[in-house]
């Protein structure tokens, strides 16, 4: 047996997190994932060619009636193949496997939100069918918007559960099928945090209108469900705190900043569009407690209506979006409001705006 | 693509996904000295078929590999000579399996 080894552990070349939880815990688990890639690499197979590129599903699905939408969830076998077989469509039965049920559930609640709270139609605004794909890869820890339907991974277990388990999660990946087709903000840099951001955004406004809560009860959490009691933190990520959604030995420290004093230049996470959305996040969680009430009413609807607005460009950035927010809060509640002046407050608060 | 040497490191870094987890983005090294020729065979073969991977655009939150062979040593570490981007999806996967598990067997 040979083992390759990193400069920085005396383990061999075993990611850390893997490491961590071996030595500390000693899972079962993990040392059978372990086993099983030192079985699967033993005979030094050969490695298959390049999987094929998989086509966006351009299959022509049913599209949804306005108010109805049309949701087809497959399952990928925990095989990395889109979309993989269809499992449960519009008005069928529950399947009886959770992420099937949670994914068809949780479109479900995002589309009742676009349409209810914004008269949109499913993610072209035209009743677009809802593509979702669960059990994708193995032990995979992601999920993903790949510009025609979502994707989400069943998680190792040790880190990560389910993604399917998060409704703001789900209603996050739905979200940058709305912002693509709306505005297509690039997704690096200030303009791919403001991508990042919409998707926090809408995913937590989803929950809250799922939920029935004001900006006062929300959490403001994206992704509370996904982490495992192994991991010390709360969610991915805090809107009302950037920054302190976990810290963790294995994952590290949450790096949100939520003030533009601790932006962070970085070409990693393209350009850091996971990290500095934490000051756009912050900003809107501002905004919907000066406001109070329910978020989704005057804060969401400027936030859409910003998102709508064609003088939204793709490289759009920070300062920018803050002048757009302020100025659809002024044309659709005036220059006197209490809205106007939240905004204006918010993006002076974190320091977009001086 | 350069061959892969005993001087050589072959440097893997997962990026992307739906979150950044500092913990998760550090680089795997893999120095090639401290492989049997086998094994760098391996890491040539696999490298060779990643290079070949088509490449997928748009969507958000995917993940990332990025894949650099260095050489040598600077004041500042070692200089990369190749480099390859590609996404997870589309990625071999034994390529996968080396950053997530790490040992394998010849």
């Amino acid at each position: 047996m040979g083992s390759l080894h990193c400069r920085s552990c005396r383990y061999g070349f075993m990611p850390p997190y893997v490491l961590e939880r071996v030595a500390v815990q000693g899972s079962e688990r993990l040392r059978n994932v372990a086993r099983h890639t030192l079985t699967t690499d033993q005979t030094f197979r050969t490695q298959r060619g390049p999987q094929q590129v998989v086509e966006p599903l351009t299959a022509p699905l049913p599209r949804a009636t306005p108010g109805q939408p049309a949701r087809y969830i497959h399952s990928a076998e925990h095989r990395q193949e889109l979309p993989g077989r269809l499992i449960r469509k519009e008005g069928e039965e529950a399947s009886n496997d959770p992420a099937v049920d949670e994914a068809y559930r949780w479109l479900g609640a995002t589309y009742r939100f676009f349409w209810e709270v914004f008269e949109r139609d499913a993610i072209d605004g035209r009743g677009m069918p809802l593509i979702g794909t669960v059990h994708y890869g193995q032990d995979y820890d992601n999920a993903f918007w790949n510009g025609a339907q979502m994707v989400f991974g069943d998680g190792d277990g040790e880190l990560f559960n389910r993604f399917t388990a998060s409704l703001d999660v789900v209603a996050h990946e739905l979200a940058h099928g709305v912002t693509e087709r709306e505005a297509g903000l690039v997704y690096a840099y200030q303009s791919g945090a403001l991508n990042e951001s919409f998707s926090d955004v809408f995913g937590s406004l989803v929950r809250q209108h799922y939920l029935n809560r004001t900006a006062m009860q929300a959490d403001w959490l994206i992704g509370a469900e996904l982490l495992t009691d192994q991991v010390n933190g709360r969610a991915m990520r805090s809107l009302a705190d950037p920054g302190t959604a976990y810290d963790d030995p294995v994952l590290g420290r949450d790096p949100q900043p939520g003030h533009m004093h601790d932006y962070v230049e970085t070409q990693a996470d393209n350009g850091g569009v996971h990290i500095n959305s934490g000051i756009p996040n912050h900003a809107f969680y501002l905004v919907a407690m000066a406001l109070g009430g329910y978020a989704w009413r005057a804060p969401g609807h400027i936030w859409y209506d910003t998102l709508r607005d064609p003088r939204l460009a793709a490289d759009c950035d920070f300062a920018t979006f803050a002048w757009l927010t302020e100025d659809n809060a002024d044309r659709r509640f005036g220059r006197q409001s209490r809205e106007v002046v939240a905004i204006r407050e918010a993006w002076r608060a974190v320091g977009v705006t001086s | 693509m350069p061959r892969l040497e005993t001087h050589s490191v072959l440097c893997i870094r997962r990026e992307g996904g739906v979150a950044h987890f500092p913990g998760l983005a550090s680089p795997r090294r893999i120095h090639c000295g401290q492989c049997s020729d086998a094994q760098r065979q391996w890491l040539q073969d696999l490298l060779e078929r990643a290079a070949q991977c088509p490449d997928t655009e748009g969507g958000a939150d995917r993940r990332r590999l990025f894949i650099e062979i260095e050489e040598g040593e600077s004041a500042t570490g070692t200089l990369p000579v190749w480099s390859l981007s590609l996404d997870e999806a589309q990625a071999p996967e034994g390529l996968v399996a080396l950053w997530r598990h790490g040992e394998w067997q010849v």
